[in-house]
């Protein structure tokens, strides 16, 4: 990709994309744009926030897409300039660090001793031979790449070391670049669905975060059982799901608790939430008035029929509502009479008939059809609706996931390579002075220059230790 | 519970610590700043036992786990990581005037977890989804991040302060501060193991929410926020590394990198919070 021909490197295009001031900008706006999705209600949040703004503001934000900020067009492509960025720099900075990697310098060159501080220096009375015979196991011990050449009355040595170091930053921008390249191909191959299955039932459809459409899974979840348990305090101690995967030829039964999801044919499962809906026994109190008057306890399942206990008839229990018309009046059981006698009629009955009273005023709640003495001489108590649990799972595929994870791990190492390790090289000049030899080390390194000082400093005093010499300095 | 008796106690620990060091600033005497030393040593000792023991209280009450579970317990590891990072840097540096940038840190800190109203100092049970291997990982990792940009951010107030010292300026403040190439590389060195260890919180808590909500990632106030604080560092990162930039600019971008930290931090509640107030 990265053009040959010296002069095609002029075109102003990779010149934009080439610079850092390009990186520093994108940073700073994708910094930016964020602050603004975490200010503005995002998706599910944003009607209230939309009811207050007038309709050309709505209009607006709308178009703008202010509202699914990270999912815009334009945050598309902030981040894929980002990357394009990212790719183009790393491009034009490879060939340097490769230069950089497989140059091998002079060991006799001169510049790197153009300023040796007192401690990178020191005397010996050995020869020179004699201190090069010591210095350079030891040195090449610890450098690589080491290259030695001898002049006349001198000895010059070249090592380095940290090679990888060099690369490190390449590490760091691939991970970002496979972090989002995990999620692109999550958002385009996998999916977000959730669905809810109550205790004893059983689905192989969930539905879609975004779209809300059905997403058939290929197999069938059942619910055995759920179970909520609470902390003396009340707070929520645990959700646990038994379920049971039933695909084709194989059955798995799993138990699913929020931190432990579980997967299945490549979809995996989280326990997200839970409710409760009512299941289909109630108990009922059957006041009977007058002669012979009775007070009886009937245990009824929907739909089936009990015989009233004055022999007037028979009864069915064909509705059972959690929340009676979804006004917080709780939950009420529809009652359908066919007696031996007369018409067919049918009521509601409460388990909180004070919340109806206290909702509905005298003359309503005469209606008939919310009056449980409807039926004379029997009143109709609700004492006990059976509820039954239903667990809301969250439904995903994300094959993106080994991406992001890879990302992950490379960036750690990356990041740690580029920060705190670099890339050393280091010659050592030995050479007759006067009646005995000098000893000169010098370094370069491409990061942290304070260490790379302090590494020649030690280096030197470790090799002055070894040759035994007298610490005069030169 | 006697762990936040200790940790009340703390907090004059290290406003006495803080009051110390800013003696020795001011008076430039030795006996202050060594004073200062062993205060916030002893402190730090006596915060680690409360921690301990806060723990192993959390056992005894049949609730047992690590205390960095809500906002009192984090808090209070924060104040922890913020301190025992500065004694690191202390003994590395030989230098005790960061301690006066360094220590009102951790007592804001501390006093904040121990006297606020709306900071609860119960143990509480986990919830569901805090039980998780990760908790440990993440919160350590996002604290001891938090503390080194902290201590960055304490650098580049010192960094600017140290501009004002006019040549030949005697005030004894401004000349116990070191010199404006140490503070540079000071901050720059807090600045990158802030930035590794925030990118390893991103990641532990990234891996965490996989496992706990079923995605990596879902731009939340304080995910994004925590993604808005590392792009800013990144941003501070490759000015320096790149572009040559020093001294003034990296401490001012330091400064705005740390007050991005503490909305990550704080300031999501207080987005929320203004939310619901606005719903009223």
């Amino acid at each position: 990709m990265k053009p040959k021909d010296s002069a095609q490197k002029n075109y102003a295009a990779w010149r934009f994309f080439s610079s850092v001031r390009l990186t520093l900008v994108l940073l700073i706006l994708l910094a930016a744009v964020s602050i603004v999705g975490t200010v503005i209600p995002q998706r599910q949040g944003m009607q209230e926030f939309a009811q207050g703004l007038s309709p050309g503001m709505l209009e607006v934000f709308r178009a703008l897409q202010l509202f699914d900020v990270y999912h815009s067009f334009w945050f598309r492509i902030l981040i894929s300039t980002l990357a394009l960025n990212l790719i183009v720099c790393s491009l034009d900075r490879l060939p340097a660090t490769l230069r950089r990697l497989r140059s091998s310098p002079k060991p006799d060159r001169k510049k790197p001793f153009e300023e040796t501080p007192p401690e990178h220096r020191f005397r010996t009375d050995r020869a020179v031979g004699e201190v090069a015979g010591v210095v350079e196991p030891l040195f090449r011990k610890k450098y690589k790449k080491t290259s030695r050449k001898d002049g006349e009355s001198e000895v010059f040595l070249y090592g380095e070391r940290g090679r990888l170091s060099l690369f490190a930053v390449y590490v760091v921008h691939l991970s970002v670049l496979l972090i989002l390249a995990g999620g692109i191909v999550g958002s385009t191959l996998g999916f977000e669905a959730f669905v809810n299955i109550p205790e004893g039932g059983s689905v192989d459809t969930a539905r879609l975060r975004d779209t809300r459409s059905p997403k058939p899974l290929g197999f069938r979840v059942e619910c055995l059982d759920f179970d909520v348990s609470f902390y003396e305090n009340g707070s929520p101690k645990e959700y646990r799901a038994e379920l049971r995967f039933v695909g084709g030829e194989s059955t798995q039964e799993a138990t699913l608790r929020v931190n432990h999801p579980f997967t299945f044919q490549g979809i995996r499962f989280y326990q997200a939430s839970y409710g409760s809906i009512p299941g289909n026994a109630v108990e009922l109190l059957i006041r009977r008035e007058g002669s012979p008057g009775a007070e009886t306890r009937v245990h009824a399942r929907r739909g089936e029929e009990v015989p009233l206990p004055g022999g007037e008839g028979a009864f069915v229990v064909d509705d059972i509502r959690q929340d009676f018309m979804r006004m917080g009046m709780g939950p009420a059981v529809r009652i359908a009479v066919q007696p031996t006698a007369g018409e067919d009629l049918a009521f509601w009955v409460f388990l909180h008939p004070e919340r109806v009273a206290s909702r509905f005023s005298e003359s309503f709640r005469a209606f008939p059809k919310l009056n449980p003495s409807a039926f004379e001489p029997y009143t109709f108590l609700l004492s006990d609706v059976e509820t039954r649990y239903y667990t809301g799972l969250q439904v995903n595929r994300d094959p993106g996931v080994p991406f992001v994870w890879a990302g992950f791990f490379l960036i750690v190492f990356g990041l740690f390579a580029a920060f705190f390790t670099s890339h050393r090289r280091v010659w050592i000049r030995i050479e007759a002075a006067g009646d005995g030899t000098l000893v000169r080390v010098a370094g370069t390194s491409n990061k942290n220059p304070v260490g790379a000082e302090r590494e020649m400093t030690q280096l030197a005093s470790r090799l002055r230790e070894h040759l035994g010499a007298q610490g005069r300095q030169a | 519970m006697i762990n936040t008796v200790i940790l009340s106690y703390v907090t004059f620990g290290y406003f006495a610590a803080f009051m110390a060091y800013l003696c020795m600033m001011v008076m430039g005497r030795d006996i202050l700043g060594r004073a200062a030393t062993a205060i916030t040593l002893a402190t730090l000792g006596v915060h680690t036992f409360a921690i301990i023991l806060r723990w192993v209280e959390s056992y005894q009450l049949g609730i047992g786990h690590a205390p960095m579970s809500n906002l009192y317990e984090s808090l209070i590891f924060f104040a922890w990581t913020i301190v025992l990072l500065y004694v690191l840097v202390e003994w590395r540096t030989r230098n005790r005037s960061i301690g006066a940038f360094a220590t009102p840190l951790a007592f804001l800190a501390m006093a904040y977890a121990s006297y606020s109203p709306n900071v609860t100092e119960r143990i509480q049970p986990l919830v569901p989804a805090l039980k998780s291997n990760w908790l440990i990982a993440h919160v350590i990792t996002c604290f001891f991040g938090y503390a080194a940009f902290g201590i960055a951010f304490g650098l580049s107030i010192m960094f600017l302060l140290k501009r004002r010292q006019s040549p030949g300026g005697r005030s004894t403040f401004l000349s116990l501060i070191p010199s404006p190439s140490l503070l540079d590389e000071l901050i720059y060195q807090m600045v990158l193991i802030g930035f590794l260890l925030l990118t390893l919180g991103i990641i532990t808590g990234s891996v965490w929410a996989h496992s706990a909500w079923g995605s990596y990632w879902s731009w939340d106030p304080k995910e994004t926020w925590s993604l808005i604080t590392w792009l800013v560092y990144a941003a501070l990162l490759h000015s320096r590394l790149i572009r040559g930039w020093r001294g003034k600019r990296i401490a001012l971008l330091s400064i705005v990198g740390f007050a991005c930290v503490l909305f990550t931090y704080f300031g999501v509640n207080y987005l929320a919070g203004l939310h619901s107030y606005a719903k009223v």
